[in-house]
């Protein structure tokens, strides 16, 4: 929003959509003096900013399974692994090599044969019977069987998948994504983050700004108390104190401004504004009330029907709450699932994570695909790295466990949809036992660059200057996966 | 004059202020006549000064030394005045729209606009790079600076002569010196007020109180602010504001970072920095101690303690982690942050490979990394896969609260123990001797297992074991009773033991019989009965016994007469267990008599006791449990002293009142010693030097050559008599010699007052660095910091003392169109509060403000639910009630997940690396934060609570004058005035209307805080109003 002063000194009280009187700040900062030259006086950083090039998505919706499911139970299926499954690992798959918790030689380990994989669509993509939903909107999906990473500990990783940097300081691709583009909404934050489980190895920094401005931060929208933090009223305090303070503190605000001339002091006037705004279009937002029966049942959201709220925290809820902000211009909708790091009775648990989330995500596909909206949004599936062909049955306490797998940086799957990839496309493959890539490989700096290239932004030319250097998403590298476009 | 009273002479320790200033104000001369007008006039665009910072920063990546994109070499006259690769004309002087290098920057039908890699040029930068070319396009022969200026020692240059203009420090010479150029005029000084209220935040992070206020409104001389701003600096905020403006760069915080992010102590250092800056700590020795303070000669508590700097640094514990590659990445980042405060230097870059801008190679990085090599690894391994924080600890001096609780503990254990004493031997216990001497004539109890007679409802195989246990195979009843029969023989029965044994025809191998995998059983009653002839008689049980019961399954139900409870095991499947009965009274059983013994057990799916074995205890009770030694002394008619004493405590423990006062003894020396001193994270030297190698693309496990610590050749040399660890190289940092650290910190220093530094990139001093805006007076001022023996306090005064800082901040629409960012200082600063600051001025306005310093972290109010990390001994977020909760921002916790959250609203960095600027940016967040976070609300309410108890009958105007001037340290005008007295009315109304609201708004503010004697629908009232000045944009700003 720029706000340019125009010379008349007057005081105009124009009506916002809320009714709460917006002062124009036109007549504040004139000079009467120098009558003519229209003063640009501030900036809002969260405009929507122009893109380098046409883009094909609008917005993204990230959703990371922290803790790294096994892309070998799910996307990539290895009959080798299956038919060797017991033997001891060859020696080159782990002597001189760096486990997270792998210390003796250990043995192949096949997808347990309680599942299988299936042909699935026109393409015939093979997806594991785990995710059935999933299944049924393959054609959709442009999965990457040949992603590999640099890190093999999960808060490291996952700084280096988000920020593209395996330490902390830098920003995180939502960060990026909007101090590139901005946010078509200014009633909500351009980058907000939906969490359930607890909060990922990398903390806050996942979705932090970084050395960019703190204005480019997600935003948590938290399943308890206020979904911003203090958007509501304290106690005792009633809309119309509320709007009477605010438009209290905005007059006065704007007799400070003609007196101090400083343009600052309209953007804050402007902010108010705005986080008046915030006190109802994000309870409005959050409400799934105007949802219909069907759309819930197809999510298989916790909603209660006249809840006024969006219901017990669940990652179905979170999957139409995403929905929702990308339909309201939120530009990038990041979701983290806890709970994927199956180092033991990966048999048992991985079933259990899969049923939670197979039927939302699919339901998010299909439903912004009939709302015409699919073609516009990325979405993403993504994880810190793979896991290991080989047995793990340790647990953290150094207990035998039943069997799981350990961490893999070198080979794993994720998946993108919409906003301008290619459906039903597998690109790149894995060695026979899934443990290194041999086809195409993709790096994370080549998926983000990729992600940035869908968003209209070349991944070279988005940079921030820090420390004296051009700093960007993907340091100096990264390569624009063009076969993964449509 | 000046330049002879204001030669650099390294090193007279002191250099007062007002010699400075006085020296200056005698040598102005008048009359000069100055050229004020159109800065493109005035300007002359030079070369070295204008030009060459514009193409280093913008086309010297691609088109410089190092890279020469399509052949193209900026960096040489022939490159910027030769042609490019079309053969079209680079630089064509005097004709700006023939040439290539402004085609490029500014027209896209050329080609996407240049630079590729980054932001177009601002305007005023193709400006300056237009005039320069029509103003002929003069150059030097070579283009390149012999020397980047900020490796060169800073210059002494002459104090500038500065007629016409208000001059109190050097500085305004400096800075008035460019304001003609700009055509831009020093403004007027500041209302007494507003310069109060400025010079209190920019020095301490507090508002004035009303008391200075009005006295510095009655005397508002030079003279009177001087003495304000010494009154400032020596109060205890002043170290607590400078302190959090290093804790930034120090990255410090109260927990490890990553996954599992425990809480660590390290707050002594925190107050450590504190006191160093409230002492006045020559920056010299500041910057000894936090890098060598282990090393130094004469290291103390207090030196060790400000190694702290380098171990706030993140630490990975995660399961899986390698401890080796965490403590590279922390040697990384201790170098890094080396660099960025004391060199303003990006020596990152160099991790990899040589820097491709600065003067720093690969091997001059691991030379560096040499230095900090030697302390040890902070992970280790604990069990499995588990790795804790070990990193080395200093134990410190007990607080006085510890010693205080100590004492009293001590104290405690010493009467208890006493009691204990008496109680051994007082007569309860010699009464229990007596009896117990007695029962032994009767005879000594055994247990006895005699061979039952057994039955049982279930109709199941039953075979007696040798050892008189019954097993019981074949079907499986769902509920059974199994029924004990014992012949009498004339002794007397006290107790009754039941074992559940195990054996491989059972299920699992039992001890219960329902199934293999939960061998569980669940007895429901027990019963015994003494039956003659046909009539029998219950005997009552009591006391029941095991050796192990599941929870909520407890032994004692069994003789409860309640049928739903009973004794069960789970989850100890796989074991033998046993219970013991006593009889209430014991019964003599007659040799015609019978025991019966019946077990209930209903609980269904043949949850029944496979290999059940009963035992009788008979003879007197008393004498159950006697020892051979101790029966023996009984027995002895005289007994020595320490006879007499073991036969006391063996039957003292049978009191249970002795057992209860042991039980207080063992907890009150356990809290004895869970009063550990408190600790705090301190470098140190392993004995073994590690070998130190270049690590090829900085990764931990390829080494390269191996190297020596050493310091860059492009800077000042090490002196050889230096040793070469971490006390070397921090000597090396404080050489007066070193260009760097007067410069960088100086800038910052700057930067904090005005919110501006001169440098604006204050972490980067290198090539692609800003430009100075000011070069000369960063260099004047850097000079005095050295010669004033590394004097904080007089670069301040340098700077607050001067008309510059003093200056009105308003700003006139030329200034907003020609200099928004106010890098000209043609007004004085204008900015934000830091975040601590905008809680810190809340607190104070309100009246809550605890100025209680030092200490471990605090917890004040935050919403639940914000600490939720994974990982071990999370700690739990409980805010405090007392006067902790308003205590200065800085001491409240920092963990670096979950930072305190209306601090990182207001940009408040993680702590997770070194911040050397905060961002300041202006959002919605920062609205409803300061409108709705309990903790505004809380200050709004407590500043009604003050507001009226100041002004308890006082008119509504009164009131708000006087609560806008706490605020704001200003009047109102007459609109402000009009618009807050328009609240209170409606508020009024409001509150009339609707009382409960009274109480609703009340109920933020803690009990203790709440002053009761106040008129409560008033203070109900004003919360609206002083929440409202808790909102204005000049309340968090420095006007």
């Amino acid at each position: 929003m720029n706000f340019v002063l125009p010379t008349s000194r007057r005081h105009v009280l124009a009506n916002s959509g809320m009714g709460l009187g917006v002062y124009a700040l036109s007549s504040l900062l004139a000079n009467e003096d120098q009558a003519s030259e229209p003063l640009t006086i501030s900036k809002n950083p969260l405009a929507p900013k122009p893109t380098h090039f046409p883009s094909r998505a609008k917005s993204v919706i990230h959703i990371h399974m922290v803790g790294a499911p096994s892309h070998l139970d799910l996307f990539d299926p290895k009959p080798a692994l299956q038919e060797r499954h017991g033997e001891l690992c060859p020696d080159e798959m782990f002597k001189g090599k760096n486990f997270a918790f792998l210390r003796s030689q250990p043995t192949l380990f096949g997808t347990p044969n309680d599942w299988g994989f299936r042909k699935c669509g026109e393409s015939g993509m093979e997806v594991s019977d785990l995710l059935p939903n999933l299944q049924g909107v393959a054609d959709d999906l442009c999965m990457i069987r040949s992603m590999h990473t640099d890190e093999f500990n999960h808060g490291p990783a996952q700084l280096f998948m988000l920020s593209g940097f395996g330490r902390f300081g830098r920003p995180s691709l939502g960060s990026w994504v909007t101090y590139g583009l901005g946010s078509e909404n200014q009633d909500l934050p351009g980058f907000v983050v939906l969490i359930t489980g607890n909060v990922l190895g990398a903390g806050s920094s996942a979705w932090g700004s970084g050395f960019l401005p703190t204005v480019y931060q997600g935003v948590e929208f938290r399943s308890k108390g206020d979904p911003v933090l203090f958007l509501s009223n304290p106690p005792g305090i009633q809309d119309e104190s509320r709007r009477g303070i605010v438009e209290t503190i905005n007059g006065i605000n704007a007799a400070a401004l003609k007196d101090v001339g400083d343009p600052e002091i309209a953007t804050r006037i402007g902010q108010y504004e705005m986080a008046y705004r915030m006190q109802t279009s994000v309870p409005e937002l959050m409400n799934l009330d105007d949802e219909s029966k069907h759309i819930h049942e197809m999510y298989g959201t916790t909603h209660v029907a006249g809840s006024n709220g969006a219901g017990k925290v669940s990652f179905a809820n979170n999957c139409l709450l995403a929905r929702r902000m990308v339909q309201r211009g939120v530009r990038f909708v990041q979701l983290f699932d806890q709970g994927w790091d199956h180092h033991n009775s990966l048999a048992d648990r991985l079933p259990t994570k899969c049923k939670q989330v197979d039927q939302p995500i699919a339901a998010l596909i299909k439903d912004l695909k009939q709302q015409g909206m699919l073609d516009e949004t990325l979405v993403v599936w993504s994880a810190e790295f793979g896991r290991t062909p080989m047995a793990q049955g340790t647990n953290g306490q150094g207990k035998k466990t039943s069997i799981g797998r350990d961490h893999l940086r070198d080979a794993f799957t994720l998946w993108m949809a919409g906003g301008g990839v290619k459906g039903g496309l597998v690109h790149g493959a894995s060695d026979d036992l899934g443990y290194k890539v041999t086809e195409d490989p993709v790096h994370v700096h080549d998926l983000n660059a990729t992600i940035l290239h869908l968003m209209g932004l070349n991944h070279e030319r988005l940079t921030y200057r820090h420390q004296g250097r051009q700093y960007r998403l993907t340091d100096v590298e990264g390569v624009v996966q063009r076969s993964l476009l449509a | 004059m000046i330049g002879t009273e204001f030669k650099r002479t390294r090193r007279p320790r002191s250099l007062s202020i007002a010699i400075v200033v006085a020296l200056y104000s005698l040598t102005q001369s008048q009359g000069v006549e100055t050229r004020v007008g159109d800065p493109k006039a005035v300007s002359e665009v030079d070369f070295q000064r204008d030009v060459s910072p514009i193409l280093r920063r913008h086309c010297d990546r691609c088109h410089g030394q190092t890279n020469q994109e399509a052949g193209l070499n900026l960096s040489t006259r022939e490159g910027l005045f030769g042609s490019a690769d079309s053969d079209e004309p680079i630089v064509v002087p005097q004709d700006a729209e023939a040439s290539l290098l402004i085609a490029r920057i500014t027209d896209e039908s050329w080609g996407d606009i240049m630079p590729l890699d980054g932001s177009s040029l601002e305007t005023h930068e193709i400006d300056v790079l237009r005039r320069w070319i029509e103003q002929g396009g003069h150059a030097p022969e070579s283009l390149v600076a012999s020397q980047h200026w900020a490796y060169e020692i800073p210059a002494d240059p002459e104090i500038p002569a500065a007629e016409r203009f208000r001059v109190r420090t050097p500085v305004d010479a400096f800075i008035t010196k460019r304001l003609p150029e700009v055509s831009l005029d020093q403004s007027p000084r500041a209302e007494i007020g507003t310069l109060v209220r400025r010079l209190s935040l920019a020095l301490t992070g507090l508002p004035p109180s009303i008391d200075d206020l009005e006295a510095m409104e009655s005397h508002s001389s030079d003279e009177a602010i001087e003495d304000y701003v010494e009154r400032l600096m020596s109060s205890k905020a002043f170290g607590e504001h400078w302190a959090r403006h290093w804790l930034d760069l120090a990255r410090y915080a109260d927990s490890n970072g990553y996954q599992a992010d425990q809480l660590r102590d390290s707050w002594a250092y925190r107050d450590w920095v504190i006191d160093a800056f409230n002492k006045g700590m020559p920056f010299d020795q500041f910057v000894v101690e936090q890098l060598a303070g282990d090393l130094i000669p004469d290291a103390n508590l207090s030196s060790r303690i400000a190694t702290g700097f380098h171990r706030t640094v993140t630490c990975n514990i995660e399961a899986g982690v390698h401890p080796e590659a965490n403590r590279v990445q922390q040697v990384f980042d201790r170098v890094n942050t080396t660099g960025t405060v004391f060199l303003g230097s990006t020596l990152e870059c160099a991790q990899c490979h040589d820097h491709k801008y600065d003067p720093f190679s690969q091997k001059e990085y691991y030379e560096l990394f040499a230095f900090f090599n030697n302390t040890p690894i902070e992970v280790k391994k604990n069990s499995g896969v588990q790795y804790d924080f070990v990193g080395p600890k200093m134990t410190l001096p007990m607080t006085s609260p510890q010693q205080s609780r100590i004492e009293r503990l001590n104290q405690r254990l010493v009467d208890k123990q006493r009691e204990l004493k008496r109680r051994v031997e007082d007569d309860q216990t010699q009464a229990h001797i007596k009896k117990v001497r007695e029962a032994l004539e009767i005879g000594r109890a055994e247990w006895h297992t005699p061979p039952p007679q057994f039955s049982s409802t279930g109709g199941e195989d039953i075979r007696l074991l040798d050892d008189q246990s019954v097993l019981i195979t074949g079907s499986v009843p769902g509920t059974a009773t199994y029924e004990f029969r014992f012949a009498g023989d004339g002794q007397i029965l006290s107790s009754i033991r039941l074992e559940t044994l195990r054996h491989e025809e059972l299920p699992g191998g039992g001890p219960g019989r329902g199934d293999a995998k939960r061998t569980n059983f669940v007895l429901n009653e027990i019963e015994l009965k003494i039956q003659k002839g046909e009539t029998s008689e219950h005997v009552t049980l009591g006391d029941a016994k095991a050796s192990f019961s599941q929870l909520k399954w407890d032994v004692g139900g069994v003789i409860d007469g309640n049928p739903k409870t009973g004794w069960a095991i789970a989850p100890r499947f796989k074991e033998e267990f046993w219970a013991t009965f006593a009889l209430v009274e014991p019964v003599q059983v007659g040799r015609d008599e019978m025991v019966v013994i019946t077990l209930d057990q209903q609980f269904g799916r043949g949850r029944v006791i496979g290999r059940p074995r009963l035992s009788l205890l008979l003879g007197p009770r008393e004498t159950a449990g006697l020892t051979d030694d101790i029966v023996e002394l009984l027995e002895k008619n005289e007994l020595n002293g320490k006879e007499r004493k073991k036969l006391h405590e063996f039957f003292a423990e049978q009191n249970a009142d002795v057992q209860q006062l042991k039980r207080e003894i063992k907890s009150i020396q356990n809290e004895i010693k869970t009063i550990s001193p408190p600790s705090t994270l301190v470098m140190v030297e392993s004995d073994r030097p590690r070998e130190t190698h270049i690590l090829l693309r900085g990764d931990y496990l390829s080494e390269g050559d191996q190297v020596q610590p050493a310091t860059p050749a492009v800077l000042h040399p090490l002196d050889p008599e230096l040793p070469r660890n971490r006390l070397g190289l921090a000597k090396w940092l404080v050489d007066p010699k070193n260009p760097l650290l007067a410069r960088v910190t100086v800038n910052r220093l700057w930067g904090e007052v005005f919110g501006r530094p001169l440098v604006v990139t204050a972490e980067d001093f290198g090539t692609q660095s800003e430009p100075a805006s000011h070069p000369e007076l960063l260099d004047w001022l850097a000079n005095q910091f050295i010669d004033s023996g590394w004097s904080v306090r007089h670069v301040l005064r340098l700077m607050v003392y001067s008309a510059t800082f003093q200056q009105s901040s308003k700003l006139s629409p030329r200034m907003v169109a020609v200099d928004k960012e106010n890098q000209w200082l043609a007004r004085g600063p204008r900015y934000r509060l830091p975040a601590e600051a905008i809680r810190d001025n809340a607190l104070a306005i309100s009246g809550l403000l605890c100025q209680k310093s030092g200490g471990e972290p605090i917890m004040p109010y935050q919403p639940n639910g914000l600490w939720r990390s994974v990982g071990r001994n999370q700690p739990k977020w409980i805010a405090s009630d007392g006067e902790d909760r308003y205590r200065r921002g800085l001491y409240v916790v920092w963990k670096r997940a979950a930072p305190y959250p209306s601090f990182v609203t207001f940009d408040a960095p993680d702590r997770a690396s070194c911040t050397v600027q905060r961002p300041r940016t202006n959002t919605p967040l920062q609205a409803l934060t300061l409108l709705n976070d309990r903790a505004y609300a809380e200050a709004s309410v407590g500043f009604a609570q003050r507001l009226i108890k100041e002004l308890p009958d006082a008119s509504s105007r009164d009131r708000a004058i006087h609560a806008f001037r706490i605020t704001t340290s200003t009047e109102p005008n007459e609109e402000t005035l009009g618009l807050l007295l328009q609240l209170v009315e409606s508020e009024s109304k409001r509150i009339e209307a609707e009382p409960s609201l009274v109480d609703q708004r009340l109920s933020v503010l803690p009990g203790k805080f709440r002053d009761r004697t106040t008129a409560r629908t008033d203070v109900a009232i004003w919360s609206s109003i002083t929440s409202v000045l808790l909102n204005l944009d000049q309340t968090i700003t420095v006007n």
